[in-house]
Parts: C-alpha cells; sequence; structure tokens
C-alpha cells in the first residue's frame, strides 16, 4: 500500500535540491527549512514504508518487494529502472533520512553566520540524500552506480565547501580545494573496478537486475573464477567509497569540510554506501570463499591501521575520522567473516555455520547502523565545540565539560557507545563482530587467518575506547586551554536538540537486538532461489545475553575497553601518568611514523607521480603522437601536396603548352605501346 | 602526281615548328602566329587527304577552319592590345599574374 510509493524516498530531497537551487536565496534561513521539511518527508514515507512492507504478505512471502519499468534497450539487452524494497533498504533508508534530518536541523544553527553560501550548502547536502536513499532503493546495479555516483559529486562539492573564502584564510581554502579532489580522485579509482565488475557481471548474467543476480540458479550457472572476479572488483569500489586500506587517505583529509558534512558523510550517507554494496552483494561474495576471506582481512587490518593513527593526533575531527575508519574496517570485517562462515556451511551441508555466518551478517548491519547514530552524534558534538572555541586542536581546548555541559555529556555518551562500553549501542554490535570472527577462526584450513584478524579486532577494541576518551578528557576535563578560555558557552538550540535525540539512540539503538533486530536483518541463503534478507527467526532476548555473557572474550573485551579508559584518565585528566614515556616525548620513530600517517600521503604521491604521471605521459603521447598524428598526418599530406602541386600553375602559357604538348605525346606512344601490345591491326 | 608522304612530311615538319613556338618564344604575337602555323598544318593534311581519296568533305572543313581561325585571330589580338595597354608589354613572363 505504501511500498508502492517507495520512489517518493529519494525524489522528496531531489525535489528540495532542485527548489533550493534555484530559489533558496529568496526563502527563510536559504533554504535551510525546505531541506529539513524534505528530509523529514523521506524519513516519514520510509517510516511508512517499512512499516508497511514489513508487516506486509510480501515479507513473507518472497522477502522483497520489486518494481520496474524498462529505462533504455541496449540491442536485445533492457536496462530497467525501478525501486527493491527489502530489511537492508528498509534500514538504509529509516536511519539515513532521519540521521540527515537531525543534521540539517543542527546545519541552521553551525552554518547560520554564511549567509548566501547557505544556499549552494542546503542545496548539496540535499542532493547527496538524494544519493544515500536512492541507493539504497534502486533495484539494479546501474541505478544504483549513478546515485553512487551523485554521491561522490556531492563529496566533492561538500569537501570543497570552503575552497574559497574560507574563513581560515587562503591557505585553509587552498586545503580544502584540494581535499575535494583527493577524494574525488582516490574513489574515482574504487569506482572504475566497481564499473569494471559491473561488466563483467552483466556479460556473464545477462542482466543487473538484483531479483536476476542474487538468485542461487543462476549464480550456479556462471563460472566461478568470473564471479570471484566481478565481486573483488566490487569489492573494489567498497573499498574506495568507505575509504579501507589502501584507498583509504582521503577521509581524513576531507576534514577540511564544515563538520557537519563531515558528520553527513561519516554517519548518514557516502561511507555507510560501501558497506551497503558489500551487504548487498553478500550472495555473489559467497560463491567464493577466498573473496570473503579478503574482504574480511581488508576490513580488520584497516580497523588497525586506522586506529593507530588516531592514538596521537591532536585534530579533533581527524580523530573522529580515523575511528570512522576503524568501525567500518570492523564492519568489513563482519561481513567478510559472516560470508565466509555462510560459504563454508553451504559448501559442507553444515547448518550451524550457516546460522553463525547470519549473525556476522546481521553483526555488520547493526554496526552500520549503531555506527551512524554514535558517529553522527560524535561529528555534530565536535562541531559544537569548533563553533565555541574555534579551534580544531584539542591541545588548545580543554575544561570545556562546565561551559557546555550538554555537548560534554551527550559526547560521553557517544564516547561510551564507540568504545563499546556494556549495554551501549556499540557494545552489542562488536562484541557480535568479535565472536564471529572467532567462530570464523575455529573453522579449517584458514581459520588462523581469522585469527589473526580476531586479534588484531581485540587490539582495536583497546585503542578505540582509548584514543575516544583521550579525545574527550583531552577537551572536556582538565585545565582551560587558551582557546578555551574565551570559549562561548553552549551553542544554541538547534544544535544542542539534534545531539539530544542522537544520544538517546547512540545509547539504546543497540537494544533492537534483542527485539527482533536479528530475524529482520538475517541474509537467508537459497540453494535453488533468490537469497533474500529478513524473516529469519528472531531469538529473543535471552538468547544474545547468553551467548555474550557467558562467552569469556567478552569479558576480556570488557576488561580491555575499561583498561583503556581508566589508562586514558590517568593519562590526559589526572595526568598522573605522562603520555610521553610510551612515546619518548614524540621522539620514538613509531610515534612519528604514526604521526605522519605511516606516510600513506608520500606513498600516495609518489604512487601517482611515479604510476600515475607516468601512465598519463603514455597516454598523452599515444593520443598527440599516434591519435593526432595520424589525423594530422593525413591533413598534412593533402594540404603539402595540394601547395606543391599549385606550384606547378605559375601563370606562364609556355609551360601549360608544354605539357599539354606532353601529355599528347605520352598519349600517342601509349596507344601505340597497346597497339602492338594487342597484336596489332 | 606528287606522292601524299611530301604532303604529310610538309605538314608534320610545319606543325613542329608551330608547337616549338608556341613552347619557346617569349612575345604573344608570335605564339599566336605559331598557333596559325600549326592550324594550316592541319589544313595542309585535310586538302591532301581530300584530294587523295576524292572527297570534298576535307577542302569543307577547311573553309571552316579558316573562318574560325580568323575570329581566334581577332579574339587575340584583341586580347593581347588590351593586355598591353594594362601592363605594357605582351611578353609571357609579363603577363604570368593569373596563377594560385
Amino acid at each position: 500500500m505504501f511500498v508502492e510509493y517507495t520512489w517518493l524516498v529519494p525524489l522528496i530531497p531531489a525535489l528540495c535540491f532542485a527548489i533550493v537551487g534555484f530559489f533558496g536565496r529568496r526563502t527563510p534561513a536559504c533554504g535551510g527549512y525546505i531541506a529539513i521539511v524534505g528530509a523529514a518527508a523521506s524519513f516519514v514515507i520510509a517510516c511508512l514504508v517499512s512499516y508497511d512492507f514489513w508487516t506486509s504478505d510480501a515479507y513473507a512471502g518472497p522477502g522483497y518487494v520489486e518494481e520496474h519499468i524498462k529505462w533504455f534497450s541496449l540491442g536485445g539487452h533492457d536496462v530497467n529502472i525501478g525501486y527493491y524494497v527489502d530489511s537492508l533498504s528498509c534500514l538504509m533508508m529509516l536511519f539515513a533520512s532521519f540521521i540527515s534530518t537531525l543534521i540539517f536541523i543542527y546545519s541552521l544553527g553551525y552554518m547560520g553566520d554564511q549567509g548566501d553560501k547557505r544556499r549552494r550548502y542546503f542545496a548539496e547536502v540535499a542532493l547527496f540524500l538524494t544519493g544515500m536513499l536512492g541507493l539504497a532503493a534502486s533495484s539494479n546495479m546501474v541505478e544504483m552506480f549513478i546515485f553512487w555516483e551523485i554521491m561522490g559529486l556531492c563529496s566533492y562539492l561538500l569537501i570543497g565547501f570552503w575552497g574559497f573564502d574560507h574563513p581560515g584564510g587562503e591557505d585553509m581554502a587552498d586545503n580544502a580545494a584540494s581535499a575535494a579532489k583527493k577524494a574525488f580522485l582516490v574513489t574515482r579509482a574504487g569506482d572504475v573496478c566497481l564499473m569494471g565488475g559491473m561488466f563483467i557481471l552483466y556479460q556473464a548474467m545477462g542482466s543487473l537486475d538484483y531479483s536476476v543476480i542474487f538468485n542461487q540458479a543462476n549464480l550456479s550457472a556462471v563460472d566461478g573464477d568470473t564471479l570471484a572476479l566481478a565481486s573483488l572488483l566490487i569489492f573494489g569500489g567498497a573499498i574506495g567509497k568507505s575509504a579501507q586500506f589502501p584507498l583509504m587517505d582521503w577521509l581524513p583529509d576531507a576534514m577540511a569540510g564544515p563538520t557537519t558534512v563531515s558528520a553527513l558523510i561519516h554517519a548518514a550517507t557516502m561511507v555507510k554506501a560501501g558497506v551497503y554494496l558489500v551487504a548487498r552483494c553478500l550472495p555473489l561474495f559467497c560463491q567464493n570463499e577466498e573473496v570473503l576471506l579478503f574482504v574480511a582481512v581488508i576490513g580488520g587490518f584497516t580497523a588497525f591501521f586506522a586506529a593507530t593513527m588516531a592514538m596521537n593526533n591532536m585534530n579533533i575531527k581527524k580523530v573522529l575520522a580515523y575511528s570512522t575508519l576503524s568501525q567500518l574496517g570492523y564492519m568489513f570485517l563482519s561481513l567478510g567473516a559472516g560470508g565466509y562462515l555462510i560459504c563454508l556451511g553451504i559448501k559442507d551441508g553444515n547448518a550451524e555455520l550457516v546460522a553463525a555466518g547470519a549473525v556476522g551478517y546481521i553483526a555488520g548491519c547493526l554496526h552500520m547502523a549503531n555506527h551512524a547514530f554514535f558517529k553522527a552524534l560524535l561529528f555534530l558534538c565536535s562541531g559544537s565545540v569548533i563553533h565555541s572555541c574555534g579551534t580544531e586542536d584539542m591541545r588548545l581546548m580543554g575544561g570545556l565539560g562546565k561551559k557546555m555541559p550538554i555537548t560534554s555529556i551527550t559526547m560521553l555518551i557517544g564516547c561510551l557507545s564507540i568504545a563499546g562500553f556494556p549495554f551501549f549501542s556499540g557494545f552489542w554490535s562488536k562484541d557480535l563482530v568479535i565472536e564471529t570472527v572467532f567462530e570464523a577462526g575455529e573453522t579449517d584450513p584458514l581459520g588462523w587467518v581469522f585469527m589473526i584478524v580476531w586479534f588484531l579486532a581485540i587490539v582495536t577494541a583497546f585503542m578505540t575506547a582509548f584514543y575516544m576518551f583521550r579525545l574527550w578528557f583531552m577537551t572536556f576535563r582538565g585545565e582551560a586551554g587558551p582557546n578555551a578560555e574565551h570559549a562561548h558557552g553552549e551553542s544554541p538550540k538547534s544544535m544542542t536538540m539534534p545531539l539530544m535525540i542522537l544520544s538517546v539512540f547512540a545509547f539504546g539503538f543497540g537494544f533492537v537486538l534483542l527485539t527482533g533486530f536479528d530475524g529482520l536483518l538475517e541474509l537467508v541463503p537459497s540453494a535453488t532461489g533468490l537469497w533474500t534478507v529478513g524473516n529469519g527467526a528472531a531469538e529473543g532476548v535471552g538468547h544474545y545475553m547468553g551467548e555474550l555473557f557467558t562467552n569469556p572474550y567478552t569479558y576480556l573485551t570488557i576488561a580491555l575497553v575499561l583498561l583503556a579508559i581508566g589508562l586514558a584518565y590517568l593519562m590526559y585528566c589526572k595526568r598522573s601518568v605522562s603520555p610521553g614515556i610510551v612515546s619518548k616525548d614524540g621522539k620514538s620513530w613509531l610515534y612519528r611514523a604514526v604521526a605522519n600517517r605511516w606516510y600513506m600521503p608520500e606513498i600516495y604521491d609518489q604512487v601517482s607521480w611515479k604510476l600515475g604521471y607516468g601512465v598519463a605521459r603514455g597516454v598523452d603521447f599515444f593520443d598527440r603522437d599516434i591519435i593526432d598524428g595520424t589525423v594530422n598526418g593525413l591533413s598534412n599530406a593533402v594540404v603539402g601536396g595540394g601547395e606543391s602541386v599549385s606550384k606547378m600553375q605559375d601563370g606562364n602559357v609556355h609551360t601549360y603548352s608544354t605539357v599539354v604538348v606532353a601529355g599528347i605525346i605520352l598519349l600517342f606512344a601509349a596507344s601505340l605501346v597497346l597497339f602492338f601490345v594487342f597484336g596489332g591491326i | 602526281m606528287i606522292p601524299i608522304e611530301y604532303f604529310i612530311t610538309f605538314g608534320i615538319i610545319l606543325f613542329c615548328i608551330g608547337a616549338y613556338g608556341v613552347m619557346s618564344k617569349s612575345s604573344t604575337i608570335v605564339v599566336l602566329m605559331c598557333i596559325e602555323l600549326m592550324l594550316n598544318a592541319a589544313n595542309i593534311n585535310f586538302v591532301a587527304f581530300s584530294a587523295f581519296t576524292g572527297d570534298v568533305m576535307g577542302q569543307v572543313m577547311v573553309i571552316m577552319t579558316i573562318s574560325v581561325a580568323a575570329a581566334e585571330v581577332a579574339v587575340g589580338i584583341a586580347i593581347v592590345l588590351n593586355a598591353y595597354k594594362v601592363r605594357k608589354t605582351v611578353s609571357t613572363e609579363g603577363l604570368a599574374s593569373m596563377r594560385w
């Protein structure tokens, strides 16, 4: 009933984009209210659609609703456009539109002093939201790819929002402009992979509709190596979009944009698209366990690698950016390990493994939603702090807790949640992820790889708690820094209200796991039909409580988290332990390597100079000298030939008559020769 | 009776002299005269073959050619005179401006 209005969900923000973009200057707050109303309307419709879908017969029956119309035909192949609603797309639409609404409201206060530039801002964020909602609602990969690219464009525009007229001066503007270019180009590398994967998939299966390509009967008909290549390339797209190793370096630089944009990119849109893509394509990935092993290893390594860089960064937003990378790594790790278990389970006919793998899928999706809530909260809190004291350097903050009580408390909730403190939302999903990886580690013969990744995940949990509380203590406790003394108190209501709403979710969203989330988001493999999401058996409250709290490793994680919080307290609040002991006052090679982002920017530069520039020069040579050379050579030959022949026309009658006479003699001689060759009379 | 080869040889010599003159003489007047020589070489051939075969058609053609040649000379001399008015020369090198 409402499901057939799913197309409205991405369409309303798109309309807002057009209205704000063209007429924003004449509306109150330069279109801010229109964008908010649009996002809220999308959220309401997404709610209705989700409720309608989850109570409909279609949910129990095929497990999805799909409608499409023919968009265009190429030869005999139709490309469709339409919507595909299942539990995963409902979840995405719900949290993306909800969090975006709150971020837009917050933007009213945060961007309030930007004057006419707000029109551009609100138009672009509305388009950004269109991209994410459209991505979630798409019914095939071509359509999905279009929205994927819209998001890429919007991230470029918004990261470079201050690419000119930066309030902080010319250098900051240049910095924003180059960060925008970096984000666009690095994600482009992933997009090319994704496009290649789509082409291979289309070539192999003749369609890119979800209901066709995730059908096991169609998947079985295709060569396994082709599918493996296609899934690896599609995962390449996710690596670029979700900033996983090695295409991770753009995300910390993307902090050059406004803080609200960072919140949008990290929580509601953009980086979640990569996770969504992998979750959506998991049936495809599940055809080869090596692919899933690769996904899990990339995720686990990124989780650890990014967390190390957050440990000693002094920029409040960059710490949060690294933590996003790290948490995204957890999501990929969870999807990879879960898919690996499902794949093995199907191969061996072991239902227990399949069930354990489905938990990994649930954990990945839950962590995605949880992360959206607490990371939006953390970014908006950091925005509130920056708004108040005018710097992003944590060394200049400190002691803000008294001046900004609401921000301080809501941010504490966010920190506890991301750190995985028991009963906060991050705890449920993170421990489920770690447990899934541990179970994958008990399988043969590649379990040892997962054991290494599991160890990294545990260490990452410790590091996450440490750096998040380092951030919190440095900002809100201790002595007031130079900028904190002049901070002008708590932020306006339009900024604190979203913080309070988000903090409720950051604390409580994890409890949906106990109330039926696991059944809603369960990946149901099929031997002959379509793989669907949802309609699994909900395990109820007792199951996960029992599973988590009888597992000794859960207590290990909790102990590590508490230890990390304690350590951060001693180092940055009481200051009884100097951080200099570990870092040798910033002189140890490890500290310097981490502070320099493990020299990733230098490696990027080297690669792009040596490889990229070399390839570009080769292409340039081919273009200028071979393609252009052929064309120009032909035209030069014609022009030059004409010029040299036209010199013969010198205007002198003697030359002409000589040529005529010579021609006649030649003709005469030729006809004589022919006369004798063909035998005379 | 004079053999026909004599007439043909005479025509060839006359034609070659005319052609040589057209190709080598620098005065336009002389070039025009050489063209007349070549026409007359052809006329001699016509008349000789006409007498040799007893067909009057060749002599008719000659009368035709002579009248055309008269008209051609009138036009040619008029062009040369006008060219001389403009350029103060009648040499072929001096009248070579109609080119690329």
